[in-house]
């Protein structure tokens, strides 16, 4: 039970550096990006492609971020000319082609079959400590990027950011670079989201394309819409009331001793549940965003 | 005040979800197995296929006294055809249930990194429905029950090149098991002397292949070879059929997961192989107890291996006199070393702990169903 603690509180910490990442685009920008996985998959990739290589894990992670920061700059760019909604649509098919780009270069990312026997980042270590460590890491890194990203949003480029989102020509006759903005928010968002990747594929020994199904960003996104977008308390309260219900459903199968076939469907229908009670009773989320009020 | 409400009953969900045991009467006096199988997802029709061919098992086991005196508990655990559900899942029966062994996935991609982990956890994993050859690799504890890739491939072969046709065009998804079958059979079919004149990957979840399929016909083939699951299978032979290219022959791969979801007409007369299902005396009184119990015959040739897996499983632990992992997996040696009589025909282990000589069946769709030819 103990070690299935751990692994469910070191996966769900991974979840909300990704929801966190996404935070910063979406919540505090309004960007619609509908292709976020597409960074965290890069963090896994590279993490795995590295390994593969004999490279030490440092620098996988490290070139996982710069590649996914850099895509964060073309994604950015890409939006010049794009309406909000036309780009995020741009942002989904930028994911797509990752994931074929993943399913067919067998050369380079194992095709289908995916990048295997990723070791962990603690596997020297005995037994229990190995996986508390890596979880305290995941932790502690949730801990130190909430409070980073709170900060970013209460700061002077979180506002600039949120003038952007509600009001982009006021923001642009304040002498905002508009363009430059919205690059500076993917790409942060992209960095964290592409640590948390390669903290995936540590933790899951493995890198394929499956983790790269549009299903996996609009999972970060329900993660956003449940707990409250744009505040980081919200996006965390999200992170956990949705692992939660995961990790809660194999058990009350086993309690209540219903059939397994229907606790798919629970899992389903109750994320469903909560993200329309959610959309219909709070529509800003558990936790809205709390915008200061002039004072 | 009202937020304090929602936090609290979050955390309580939360604590709930994380803290709670499984249930009493299921961990005492049993002894517990796991599964993980697509419960949900594209893949469902075979899960629960699969699903109802492992109860069938564990009732019959239990019916016969069950294992070492105690009932045999079996955990089912959902995959959602998801890599990341599953290895939860996997964990879950791992570290909570403490399972000796655990039987599944289905899809090569998410069989591998699961069943990793379990080997590296030291539980047996029991492949039932996977045929990437990288099974193969994964070590001691994991056995496979079905035919990996290698020998499917060289079953086709030798069945189409038998037929006469010299010039084949393929078309498989793309996937794990849909490289895998695309390459080795073009290599066997060309060690032969016999030519894959095209070959297409598809994207699943299209609502029309005839690009694709267009795209083929212009190689000129004998014949094509084909596999694909269920809805994306339907549209494929209505739309070959629309196109005109049903003048020459059509194989299915795997033709059981083929055909489940294409109406009779479009199928009437093809011919394909599968994974050798339930067979002899012994399949026949399975195929009666499954429709007996579920009032509906098999949707795949896969449900055979779960019930295969869990009545071996049920031997090993006897015969190794014990429910440790250790025990299943000295067990599930000795007793596939003699050679187990299963549905799906004699099981027996090489040293890497795969089927020896797994069954294939030549299948042929008439009238509705499908026949042996």
């Amino acid at each position: 039970m103990f070690d299935f603690l751990t692994y469910l509180l070191t996966i769900g910490g991974i979840y909300a550096i990704m929801a966190l990442g996404l935070n910063i685009q979406a919540g505090y920008g309004g960007l619609l990006n509908f292709g976020h996985i597409a960074f965290a998959g890069i963090g896994a990739y590279a993490t795995g492609i590295a390994h593969a290589r004999g490279w030490p894990v440092p620098a996988g992670m490290a070139l996982g971020m710069a590649l996914a920061t850099a895509l964060g700059w073309c994604i950015g760019r890409l939006g010049r000319r794009l309406a909000a909604d036309y780009w995020g649509i741009a942002t989904l098919a930028v994911a797509e082609i990752l994931r074929t780009v993943a399913l067919n270069e067998d050369w380079l990312t194992g095709g289908a079959n995916g990048i295997s026997a990723i070791p962990g980042l603690f596997e020297n270590q005995p037994r229990p400590w190995n996986e508390l460590l890596f979880m305290a890491l995941v932790l502690g890194l949730v801990a130190l990027l909430a409070w980073l990203s709170a900060r970013l949003g209460d700061g002077r480029f979180g506002r600039a950011i949120r003038l952007m989102r509600e009001q982009p020509q006021l923001a642009a006759c304040m002498g905002y670079d508009l363009q430059s903005l919205k690059t500076r928010t993917v790409m942060s968002g992209a960095a964290v989201t592409a640590l948390a990747g390669s903290l995936y594929a540590l933790q899951m020994n493995f890198a394929g394309p499956e983790f790269l199904l549009a299903a996996e960003t609009f999972v970060l996104w329900t993660m956003l819409m449940v707990g409250g977008i744009g505040r980081t308390a919200g996006v965390l309260l999200g992170v956990v009331l949705l692992q939660a219900v995961h990790a809660f459903v194999p058990f009350a199968k086993d309690m209540l001793g219903f059939d397994s076939d229907r606790a798919g469907a629970l899992r389903l229908g109750m994320i469903g549940l909560i993200l329309l009670a959610c959309l219909l009773l709070r529509r800003e989320g558990l936790l809205p965003e709390k915008l200061r009020a002039s004072a | 005040m009202k937020k304090r409400n929602w936090l609290a009953a979050c955390a309580a969900v939360a604590l709930q979800g994380a803290l709670c045991t499984p249930w009493p009467a299921l961990a005492q006096a049993s002894i517990r197995i796991g599964a993980v199988l697509p419960l949900t997802g594209p893949s469902a029709t075979i899960g629960e296929d699969i699903r109802r061919g492992i109860m069938l098992g564990v009732d019959e086991v239990n019916a016969n006294g069950g294992v070492l005196g105690k009932k045999l508990a079996l955990i089912v655990e959902d995959s959602a055809n998801n890599p990341t559900t599953a290895l939860t899942a996997a964990r879950k029966l791992a570290t909570v249930d403490k399972v000796p062994a655990v039987i599944g996935e289905y899809s090569s991609s998410i069989t591998l990194p699961m069943a990793q982990y379990l080997v590296k956890e030291g539980v047996a994993h029991v492949n039932i429905g996977s045929s990437s050859t990288k099974v193969r690799a994964l070590g001691g504890a994991a056995y496979s029950l079905i035919g990996l890739e290698d020998a499917g491939n060289r079953h086709a072969v030798r069945d189409t090149y038998g037929m006469g046709w010299r010039k084949i065009a393929v078309i498989v998804p793309n996937n794990a098991f849909g490289q895998g079958v695309a390459e080795g059979f073009r290599h066997e079919f060309e060690k032969l002397g016999g030519k894959v004149l095209a070959q297409v990957l598809y994207a699943g979840g299209q609502s029309s292949y005839r690009r694709e399929l267009q795209q083929l016909a212009r190689s000129k083939p004998d014949a094509y070879l084909y596999s694909a699951y269920g809805q994306e299978s339907a549209v494929i032979n209505r739309e070959s059929k629309e196109l005109g290219l049903r003048q020459v022959p059509w194989y299915a791969y795997i033709m059981s997961m083929c055909v489940s979801d294409t109406p009779a007409e479009n199928v009437e007369g093809q011919i394909g192989m599968d994974v050798g299902a339930a067979k002899g005396e012994l399949g026949k009184a399975y195929e009666t107890a499954f429709r007996a119990r579920h009032k509906e015959g098999f949707k795949s040739a896969f449900n055979g291996y779960g019930y295969d897996a869990v009545r071996m499983l049920a031997a090993a632990l006897t015969q190794a006199k014990g429910s440790s992992s250790a025990d299943v997996q000295r067990g599930l040696k000795e007793v596939g070393a003699g050679g187990f009589a299963g549905v799906t025909g004699t099981i027996a282990f090489d040293a890497e702990g795969q089927r020896i000589d797994p069954p294939y069946d030549n299948l042929r769709y008439q009238g509705g169903r499908l026949v042996p030819r």
